[in-house]
């Protein structure tokens, strides 16, 4: 089997254009994705490949492009829809939690809306207030919804994959930081990493840090240079949560840490340090903490104060290991 | 333009109509009734809005996708979802196809394309947009017929709908319901132009009709129709009626309106359908006394043999979220069943 040394963008695309060539059910639609290749180039050289037709170009108005995709859904085409930025998602709020997370509820399965909902989120591009946001939360929060984000391109195309696949709706989102931040091998062929399953991407004894998107290699790296033996577990899937990864792992270290761009209250540490000390609090040596981005909008100047960094992580890192 | 028919099969086709709106509006009677009983928990009858509702259906062939909205009785009768269809959905037992999982008047019929209700106004229109664009693709031939009413007008749905539709030039046919009020808001207070001008903004054709004549519906949809299935994009039907219901069984019309419209007036659609239908000598008035007897039994009769069926079986509460059942909704069965 071949592979080729690709970043996340690159990846995203080939999934997209593999896929794409071998199912004309898959209909690509956004803004500036076709001509452009959105403006991130995610679906560079797709319309040149695909056509009109498939790499659909639309107005600029995000509830009609959501509303559009389910109604494709519903009618059997595999619709994979950009929303330019995360940040501007919010107009297509209803259509998502009242439309396309109830669909199958609704109609007790008689009819669904498998579509992939991708968006570029979070910080990394000094984009200030509209362009760094990371709403995961309002996702994770509305039942009907699978939530995924990678943090490599191996993992970008396997779950993007996943995704494509999936009976349900998906909110793929993609941090726009690990976008070109590194490159990997990634096989040409199509493999899946199944929705709903999290990854060990490091393996220690002492403390478990939970963490997902664009944290995975900050806190790897955190862990590495400090000589910390952690397990870091990226969870890929952020809902349905890999519960079972999680179980596994705290019992083994009974120390907890939770880092997210995301703000903190209500983030996904608040459920996950919820399910822990519920399900497994005589495991635990110390609470669990968080790092996360802080309950401020995001700001421009000072994003680097804003996003969590190697010196909070291990703070964090530190006082639990600490704890008696 | 309406199919040719000779005047036998017209006569059947009109005969039929009729039958439905009647149908509906007996539904409409006992379902307003059983929820003063409290044997009902709520509904939202299309009394007023018949005639627009069969005449676009008899437009409508079985392939075609609707994105209906609450009040279209007397359209998902007409394209003859079964009775007790909508029945098993008013009382949410389990026959209900959706499990009983929606208040009442939220109906589903997937076998004859009603695409389901969503309560948020307008949000079905950018869905039968999307429905719309996959039967262009595919080079189906069918349409989608797309319904709302005129307070649904002002919302960002029906603007980004309707550009969209002309936009990518689909084959789809909005139908806004003019009823004249939404709630207690008169059109006046909705919006300053007429509904059906808009489409030009979008560039679509738009068309006004006298939605209280269903042959006239009848005709200006099938128009439409015709033009969608050619490939000749969109069209915005604004078909003008009256709610002479209440807007659902939680209102009082009397707090904000004057006018109106009594059952049996001469401004009831089913009376206007009824005046054409006998001066074209389809029915006379044994007819019409048939047809309406034989709704009541009907309705009578279905009414209490779906009352009796009873609720969903509480796990069913569960399914259907996502395509599996997740463990966290395994667990949460587990603690509250
Ligand atoms: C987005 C949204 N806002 C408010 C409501 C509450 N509501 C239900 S029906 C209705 C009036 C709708 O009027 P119209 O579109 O004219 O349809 P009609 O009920 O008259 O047939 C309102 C305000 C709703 N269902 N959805």
């Amino acid at each position: 089997m071949s592979s080729k040394v690709m970043n996340m963008v690159q990846s995203l695309n080939s999934t997209m254009d593999l896929r794409m060539s071998q199912d004309d059910s898959i209909i690509l639609l956004g803004e500036d994705i076709g001509k452009d290749g959105g403006v991130f180039r995610v679906t560079d050289g797709l319309l040149d490949k695909y056509g009109e037709e498939r790499v659909v170009d639309t107005p600029l108005v995000e509830l009609g492009i959501v509303g559009m995709a389910i109604g494709m859904a519903s009618s059997g085409l595999k619709p994979i829809a950009e929303i330019q930025f995360q940040d501007f998602i919010y107009t297509a709020m209803d259509q998502i939690i009242n439309q396309m997370a109830k669909l199958r509820y609704r109609t007790a399965g008689l009819i669904t809306a498998p579509l992939v909902l991708r968006t570029p989120y979070g910080g990394g591009i000094r984009g200030g207030l509209y362009h760094s946001q990371s709403g995961e939360t309002y996702f994770a929060h509305t039942a009907g919804l699978v939530v995924m984000t990678p943090s490599n391109p191996y993992d970008a195309k396997g779950m993007l994959s996943s995704a494509i696949d999936s009976p349900d709706p998906v909110i793929f989102l993609e941090p726009k930081k690990l976008y070109r931040a590194s490159k990997a091998e990634v096989p040409e062929e199509d493999y899946k990493i199944p929705v709903g399953k999290a990854s060990l991407v490091h393996e220690g004894d002492d403390v478990t840090i939970i963490t997902y998107g664009s944290m995975v290699p900050l806190v790897s790296r955190a862990v590495s240079n400090n000589s910390v033996s952690a397990d870091v577990i990226d969870l890929r899937t952020l809902v349905p949560l890999d519960i079972n990864a999680i179980t596994e792992s705290v019992r083994k270290t009974g120390r907890v840490v939770v880092v997210h761009e995301a703000p903190r209250t209500l983030g996904m540490g608040a459920e996950i340090s919820a399910l822990i000390s519920e399900r497994m609090i005589e495991y635990l040596y110390a609470p669990i903490l968080r790092v996360t981005g802080p309950d401020t909008p995001f700001p421009y100047r000072l994003e680097e104060y804003y996003v969590p960094n190697e010196k909070r992580i291990m703070a964090a890192v530190q006082k639990v290991l600490e704890f008696r | 333009m309406v199919e040719e028919l000779n005047e036998q099969a017209q006569r059947e086709k009109y005969v039929r109509g009729f039958g439905a709106m009647v149908l509906s509006r007996t539904l409409d009677r006992k379902l307003i009734t059983a929820q003063r009983q409290g044997r009902v928990g709520f509904y939202t009858p299309s009394t007023g809005q018949e005639a627009t509702q069969v005449g676009a259906s008899m437009a409508l062939s079985k392939e075609d996708i609707i994105y209906e909205y609450y009040r279209d009785v007397a359209l998902m009768i007409h394209r003859g979802v079964p009775i007790e269809v909508m029945l098993d959905q008013v009382f949410g037992n389990s026959s209900d196809l959706a499990k009983g999982r929606q208040m009442p008047s939220h109906f589903v019929a997937r076998n004859y394309n009603f695409m389901s209700i969503q309560s948020p106004v307008a949000t079905n229109l950018p869905l039968a947009v999307g429905a719309a664009y996959a039967i262009k693709y595919r080079k189906k031939g069918n349409i989608v017929f797309a319904t709302f009413g005129e307070g649904s007008s002002s919302t960002p749905d029906f603007h980004a709908a309707m550009n969209m539709a002309a936009v990518f030039n689909l084959p789809i046919v909005f139908m806004c319901e003019n009823n004249g009020w939404a709630i207690s808001t008169p059109v006046e207070k909705q919006t300053k132009t007429e509904i059906w001008k808009k489409a030009d903004a979008y560039g679509m054709r738009g068309v006004k009709v006298d939605g209280n004549d269903f042959i006239e519906t009848y005709k200006v949809t099938a128009e439409a129709v015709e033009q969608a299935r050619a490939g000749n994009g969109p069209t915005l039907i604004e078909a003008v009626s009256y709610r002479m219901g209440p807007h659902s069984t939680s209102d009082d019309t009397s707090k904000y309106r004057t006018d109106e419209v009594q059952e049996g007036s001469e401004k009831d659609p089913i009376e206007v359908a009824a005046n054409t239908l006998k001066e074209m000598g389809f029915i006379n008035d044994n007819v019409v006394s048939r047809i309406k007897e034989e709704s009541v039994r009907i309705v009578e009769q279905k009414f209490d043999e779906r009352e009796k069926i009873p609720a969903p079986d509480p796990e069913t509460m569960f399914h259907d979220v996502l395509a599996e059942l997740t463990w966290n909704l395994e667990e949460q069965m587990r603690e509250i069943l």
